[in-house]
């Protein structure tokens, strides 16, 4: 007798989309009272990085998702193959694993939010999205390739997206109509600069039993093992993150850049006011300024280094800023469709509100601010070809190698 | 190692010191910082060689101003409008490779040349692809610097074995070197799976056509990671050469990807094909 296959929630919904729809759900009340969530309405889901955002990102996923798997590169000594994990590739050749959450380091998010769509999976990636921008594109294309949910681990845009004024911000600057923009943003503080700075003289410790180091570093540097450069505190280096800005930015300017229009874009001019970075550990750095090709400017500002940013107060944009003519078009312009939430998006299959595009583009946004705290340098950005313009050793910072067997 | 000069070591004792949780938090002055550098910068190659002399394995001693200094020594001569100081700071660092100074240390002087090198040094890193500590951040240097970098890589190759061979074979697809097919293919055979999907990969990556039947074969027989993997090379790979209008080739491998992936569990990759299919025309 032929083995009967397991038949994961995606595929049910698949085979059911040419046959009559009344089949597709087994009614609630044919399973057994309320409460009961029918094993076809069920997503199989994985969660690799089970440090301290682990279960919250998973709790992202909704609530018709069952955790069948957790990976972590400090597992060793505990893995069951099926239910405990050390590498995620295992877990991702799961046929009962529909979707992942990823709260791993943020030098992994990229590769793995890839690998999990190679092998079919959705995915919902903690911010910052990727290391550096050349990931960001890569996850895209990956996304692309394989026609599969991506979003984003922060939300701020859905709420900003349902605010009247932002609302209105979006379709001025959405329609094309306000040619020079004066309007800037600036996030003073709260950027945990200090907080996540790395260790300049640390010891080499030797590597606890219980983890995986090499893999923990994957696609960096493999470094001498201490302590500091594990857990919360792999914020403070190049190799894992970028210092608070990387951890707090996205959270920041992931709804701004949503207000503003500014998804499938990139600024075009990008200066710090920093001293000279560290070669391996994030430190101090005072501001960033970032200018659109529009004259939108962002600025991120530490509060915690140097002299304040003084160049521009904060401004936004208004119906003002509009003629008569262009006013009334503003005006009889629909509002943007609802963003679309995770849980919404892999039942239904639509692109959801923080997809690898605008995660992406607003993950570049940080980026670019490294880059030019890294550099000491003044650049400019080509946002359609995602380089830095006539800056060889800045651009070496937009697609770094990565230590094999790990690439894009 | 020679003593620093008293100038020299006053200089770099300008670097800031790690506050007590041995963080760069406080009293970072950028302005004493950077004219220390400059008056460093003057020196030339005399400082550059007593700097990198201050240097010490990890653990072995306190050279974080060193340390600092250097890099940012490297981001001062990147600045100036001439090539000839970033050209004599990168020059001078590969001078120091493949010497008795410690691994630790060459890798330092490494990663430094992965921000600052050109041309000028690639034919030292390549020297040591052949180094079973040095190869990884050598190859990881080569392909920052770009420029001469396949060459390197490309001689290696013949001689490499494990780790070394993963790394080279990673790189030339990097940098996607289509003088060393031949090699990338013998890889696909390797007994080391990360050696063989690298290969792979790195052959989709290049684009090279004459590879497409070998990488749908891989894709066919091998299943769990290899084949989500080798899958993925052939998809890369009917994509590099649809947008370099070898569309008929691009078709092939959809098609077969289409009619092959019949298990429920890979509709994902027939639908993928068929999508592409539809673009591809």
């Amino acid at each position: 007798m032929q083995k009967r296959k397991t038949v994961t929630r995606r595929q049910f919904i698949k085979g059911s989309i040419g046959a009559a729809a009344a089949f597709t759900i087994v009614p609630r009340h044919v399973l057994g009272g309320p409460g009961h969530t029918a094993a076809s309405e069920m997503f199989g889901g994985a969660l690799i990085g089970c440090g301290g955002r682990g279960n919250g990102t998973f709790g992202g996923l909704g609530p018709n998702v069952e955790k069948r798997a957790i990976c972590d590169v400090k597992f060793v000594g505990r893995t069951d193959d099926k239910m405990i994990y050390t590498d995620f590739r295992r877990v991702l050749e799961r046929k009962d694993i529909d979707v992942v959450a990823i709260a791993t380091h943020p030098g992994w998010h990229a590769l793995i939010s890839i690998a999990a769509m190679e092998a079919g999976k959705d995915v919902l990636c903690e911010k910052p999205m990727t290391r550096f921008i050349a990931e960001g594109r890569a996850v895209v294309e990956a996304q692309n390739r394989y026609k599969r949910i991506f979003q984003l681990g922060t939300y701020g845009r859905f709420g900003q997206s349902k605010n009247k004024d932002s609302i209105l911000t979006h379709k001025i600057m959405a329609s094309g109509l306000l040619k020079s923009c004066k309007a800037a943003h600036i996030k003073p503080g709260g950027l945990k600069v200090r907080q996540w700075s790395g260790i300049v003289n640390a010891t080499p410790q030797p590597i606890p039993p219980a983890l995986d180091w090499d893999m923990y570093c994957g696609p960096a540097p493999l470094r001498p093992y201490h302590p500091h450069r594990f857990g919360g505190s792999h914020r403070g280096y190049w190799d894992y993150e970028g210092g608070g800005l990387a951890d707090m930015g996205q959270h920041h300017f992931d709804p701004i850049q949503w207000k503003f229009a500014k998804d499938y874009t990139s600024p075009v001019e990008i200066e710090p006011y920093a001293p000279p970075a560290h070669p391996e550990c994030c430190a101090m750095w005072g501001w960033v300024e970032m200018k659109y090709a529009d004259g939108l400017t962002f600025v991120f500002e530490s509060r915690e280094w140097g002299e304040p940013y003084t160049r521009k107060q904060e401004r936004g944009v208004s119906l003002d800023d509009l003629s008569e003519a262009d006013r009334k078009k503003i005006e009889e312009m629909p509002d943007p469709e609802p963003l679309v939430k995770f849980p919404e998006a892999i039942r239904t299959r639509k692109r959801p509100g923080g997809h690898a595009e605008a995660a992406h583009r607003s993950a570049t946004l940080l980026h670019l601010a490294n880059i030019a705290i890294r550099t000491g340098r003044k650049l400019r950005y080509d946002p359609v070809a995602e380089e830095i313009i006539g800056d060889e050793y800045a651009n070496r910072l937009v697609n770094q190698p990565m230590r094999a067997p790990w690439h894009l | 190692m020679a003593n620093p000069s008293k100038k020299l070591a006053e200089l770099v004792s300008r670097m800031p010191d790690p506050d007590d949780r041995g963080l760069y938090c406080t009293d970072i002055d950028k302005e004493r910082i950077e004219s220390a550098i400059a008056q460093i910068h003057k020196g030339g190659r005399k400082n550059i060689l007593g700097i990198i002399d201050m240097l010490v394995e990890p653990g072995k001693g306190d050279d974080v101003k060193a340390h600092y200094a250097l890099h940012v020594l490297g981001l001062h001569v990147c600045k100036l409008d001439d090539d000839g100081p970033r050209h004599q700071f990168a020059a001078t660092l590969a001078s120091e490779l493949a010497s008795d100074r410690p691994k630790a240390v060459q890798a330092y002087l490494i990663q430094e040349l992965q921000a600052f090198g050109g041309k000028e040094v690639v034919e030292t890193l390549g020297q040591l692809l052949d180094d079973e500590e040095l190869c990884e951040p050598a190859a990881m240097a080569l392909v920052a610097i770009g420029d001469g970098a396949a060459e390197q890589l490309r001689k290696a190759l013949p001689r490499a074995k494990g780790k070394r061979l993963l790394a080279i074979v990673q790189n030339l697809g990097v940098v996607r070197d289509a003088n060393s097919i031949s090699g990338l293919k013998k890889a696909l055979d390797n007994k080391d799976r990360d050696i063989r999907i690298t290969a792979a990969w790195a052959l989709a990556n290049i684009g090279d056509v004459s590879s497409a039947d070998l990488l749908l074969k891989m894709a066919d027989k091998t299943d769990g990671w290899e084949r989500i993997q080798a899958t993925k090379a052939c998809l890369v790979l009917a994509e590099k050469l649809a947008a370099a209008g070898d569309k008929s080739e691009a078709v092939n491998i959809y098609k077969h990807l289409r009619d092959t992936r019949t298990d429920p569990a890979e509709q994902y990759i027939r639908d993928a094909a068929k999508s592409a299919l539809a673009t591809a025309g």
